[in-house]
């Protein structure tokens, strides 16, 4: 029996060398799939008189809306699929891929619209929007227009969700704190955002909310807003990559500068905690979509109604003229291998539509949607309703910084929220981080 | 003759024996189909992948060659992930190891009346990851979180504590929520191996004057220490694994100080789309939970057989 025991071993080594390879991969296979969250509904093919459509969380009232006006009108039943906001694109790529093909539409962030094109997940809706005048395509707001539906000469989608940050602030804490008027550039904002951290901070109000978790749609937004002020760009015209100009750097710098006065945490701030914070009266100024007045107004959770303001965002440098960042738009596309394509162009086209479009502006509880065709920005009841929002989508949706669209796009994002993770932490500076930034996208879009 | 008769193998009918063979086959079959599907499917899948331009929507497009591993291994917040994922796998897992033991013999001594006792220690382990990762999320929060709490009520600044936004002690404060986790299955096992030790050889030592530490240390850690071992293996790969507690508590931040290889995977393939990065990611790391596993997993066997 002592004999045998050393060949066993080396027999036991030999067969747990592959083994522990093989369970290694299995596992760490099981820890990539296991972490996707699901989708929060199940889809199902249906019926002709069915269509499934994927949404993210935000739009939720909007997708209740939308499906319960669709059935009135038409008789067809909406099933919305509820994802969350950085899931959608995945989603979408990954049921089409797999052969699954349970979303007959979606509307993804207009950031991914070229990796989806590329992937082959969405359709080409070049012909049909030019060859049905309905659509009313010169309608849409021109500076969302193309960003949110071209790639490389063709068009994927229809703008939804127009999206514009603004800047809200508390007229009730500027008040106190001896402001008299809310700042016009991001300087300004800082050393205001400080005046009411010191005088306010131990008794939990503070200047500002920092969006700084690490998401493109969260921390991304919170640089893109200031890179739009000190009038810089992702890339240029040619679609070269410009993120490590000096007003890039001057805009990374102005995030930095506001993080000390921030709603703490700022590293963990998503727009929950952030629009929790802001609806308590827990800061002075925080910036948002335009929605988030609406439900400044009638969000059941709100205690700032009436005590906000809103003005376009700061700007900073040299840079004079306000600008919208086209931070987190939303577009709906039409799923590459859908049975029901006529039927999910027509919804797409309902749902985009001007009339809808003003419903969903207007509607309570709040859908979440900001304007995306002049004829409803410039809507007697938006204005009626919500006056200083008008106004200040009127002024900084004139000029608009859109993110990069084309093919590695949504890795281009990933990239710069990396970096800018980095920033906040302090592990980098603004120029070193953007100067990482502008070397990687080089390669990833030319 | 006689011992000749007894050395012939009795001889079976050749019809006979090729049936037991396929049977042999037939029963084994389910097994290899299992192994084939569950091991070497993902092995070939991910090496294509880390070979290739392969995208979330378009696996496979064109042949890249090594150039995504070396981009992987030249990337320094990659390789800096590898060691973050090593280091963290090898503390939570020691750390469990230690209080799992801890908590074992505690509910040993507790065992009479302590049915209720153990199923509320083993509870963390019966909560989703999603729970866990959410509750001590909660527990971190400086706005009122249980931290903050304690500490305010101790006269400390209450916003000063935010753990998870710190680049020095994420990584710990996620360790120890994963700690919290998954203790209760090293104690679990060890508590087994306690109930199975055999007593008349602990009596003996008692007899003989060992008692406290020293019985523990001479008689009953040499017993269990084959299935300490094992469960350090199974904890290691568990750990090694960690990826809901940091999607849920810090999505890989601030900065990079909480993204393990795990994160960085679902990072690659859910959010960049970028498929062939993820598998070459996965094979690498797939490496080092090797190098570093089979050691564990050699002395565990060693262990154990001593034990036999």
């Amino acid at each position: 029996m002592s004999a045998s025991h050393p060949r066993s071993r080396r027999s036991r080594l030999r067969l747990t060398v592959p083994a522990a390879a093989v369970a290694a991969l299995a596992l760490t296979l099981a820890a990539c799939s296991s972490g996707a969250p699901s989708a929060a509904g199940t889809g199902s093919a249906g019926g002709a008189d069915s269509l499934n459509v994927l949404m993210i969380s935000s739009h939720q009232g909007a997708a209740d809306y939308l499906a319960k006006r669709y059935k009135e009108e038409t008789g067809i039943t909406i099933n919305p699929t509820i994802v969350p906001y950085d899931q959608i694109g995945n989603t979408l790529d990954l049921d089409q891929q797999s052969g699954a093909n349970q979303y007959d539409a979606a509307a993804v962030w207009y950031v991914s619209i070229g990796d989806l094109a590329a992937d082959g997940s969405i359709q080409d809706l070049t012909d049909w929007i030019d060859s049905t005048p309905a659509i009313e395509k010169d309608d849409f707001i021109q500076s969302i227009y193309d960003p949110y539906s071209l790639v490389d000469g063709k068009r994927y989608g229809l703008p939804f969700d127009g999206d514009s940050h603004v800047l809200f602030y508390n007229k009730t804490i500027l008040e106190r704190n001896g402001i008299t008027s809310p700042p016009k550039t991001w300087d300004e904002y800082v050393q205001d955002s400080k005046i009411v951290t010191q005088n306010e901070g131990a008794n939990g109000v503070y200047g500002n909310v920092i969006f700084g978790q690490k998401s493109p749609l969260i921390l991304g937004a919170s640089f893109a807003n200031r890179l739009a002020g000190f009038g810089g760009t992702f890339v240029d015209a040619q679609g070269k990559p410009t993120i490590n100009s000096p007003q890039a750097v001057q805009a990374a710098q102005s995030l930095v500068d506001a993080l000390g006065s921030a709603y703490p945490t700022p590293a963990e701030t998503d727009f929950g905690a952030g629009n929790t914070a802001w609806y308590a009266g827990k800061a002075a100024f925080i910036e948002n979509w335009t929605d988030l007045g609406v439900g400044s107004q009638i969000n059941p959770a709100s205690t700032v109604k009436d005590q906000w303001g809103v003005v376009p965002l700061p700007v900073g440098g040299s840079n004079t003229t306000p600008r919208a960042s086209l931070v987190a738009g939303f577009t709906w596309v039409v799923s590459a291998n859908t049975k029901k394509t006529q039927e999910a162009k027509d919804f797409i086209q309902w749902a985009t539509s001007s009339k809808i479009n003003e419903e969903l502006l207007t509607a309570d509880p709040q859908t979440g949607i900001d304007p995306n065709r002049s004829s409803t920005l410039n809507s007697t009841s938006y204005a009626q309703k919500y006056p200083e929002l008008a106004e200040v989508n009127h002024t900084s949706l004139n000029g608009t910084l859109p993110w990069p669209t084309g093919k590695n796009a949504t890795k281009a994002a990933e990239v710069l929220t990396d970096e800018l993770a980095n920033l906040i932490a302090g592990q980098e500076n603004a120029q070193q981080a953007l100067d990482k930034v502008q070397a990687q996208w080089e390669q990833l879009l030319g | 003759m006689a011992d000749a008769a007894l050395t012939v193998r009795p001889r079976r009918p050749r019809g006979q024996s090729r049936r037991e063979a396929w049977a042999h086959r037939l029963f084994v079959t389910p097994s290899v189909l299992t192994l084939l599907i569950l091991g070497l499917y993902p092995l070939l899948f991910i090496i294509a992948a880390a070979l290739s331009e392969s995208t979330l929507g378009k696996p496979f497009q064109s042949w890249v060659g090594a150039d995504t591993l070396a981009a992987v291994l030249g990337d320094a917040d990659t390789v800096a992930a590898f060691l973050r994922t090593v280091v963290y796998a090898l503390g939570v897992s020691l750390a469990s190891l230690v209080l799992g033991v801890v908590v074992a013999l505690a509910l040993q001594s507790a065992v009479r009346g302590g049915s209720l006792v153990r199923t509320l220690v083993l509870l963390p382990m019966f909560m989703p990851p999603v729970v866990v990762g959410t509750l001590w999320k909660l527990v971190y929060n400086s706005g009122g979180g249980l931290l903050a709490t304690v500490v305010g009520f101790f006269g400390g600044d209450r916003q000063a504590v935010a753990p998870l936004s710190s680049t020095s002690w994420a990584m710990p404060a996620i360790g120890l929520a994963d700690v919290w986790e998954w203790t209760p299955l090293v104690a679990l096992l060890v508590f087994t191996a306690l109930v199975a030790q055999d007593h008349e050889i602990v009596e003996a030592a008692r007899l003989d004057g060992a008692h406290g530490f020293r019985l523990f240390w001479s008689v009953t850690l040499p017993s269990i220490a084959g299935v300490l071992a094992a469960a350090f293996f199974i904890r290691l790969v568990l750990a090694f694994k960690v990826f809901d507690l940091v999607f849920m508590m810090t999505s890989g931040g601030p900065g990079q100080a909480t993204t393990t290889s795990s994160y960085e995977i679902y990072q690659a393939v859910f959010r960049e789309f970028d498929v062939g990065k993820a598998a070459a990611i996965t094979l690498v790391l797939a490496v080092i939970v090797t190098i570093v596993t089979i050691p564990v997993a050699l002395i565990t066997r060693r262990l154990q057989a001593n034990h036999e």
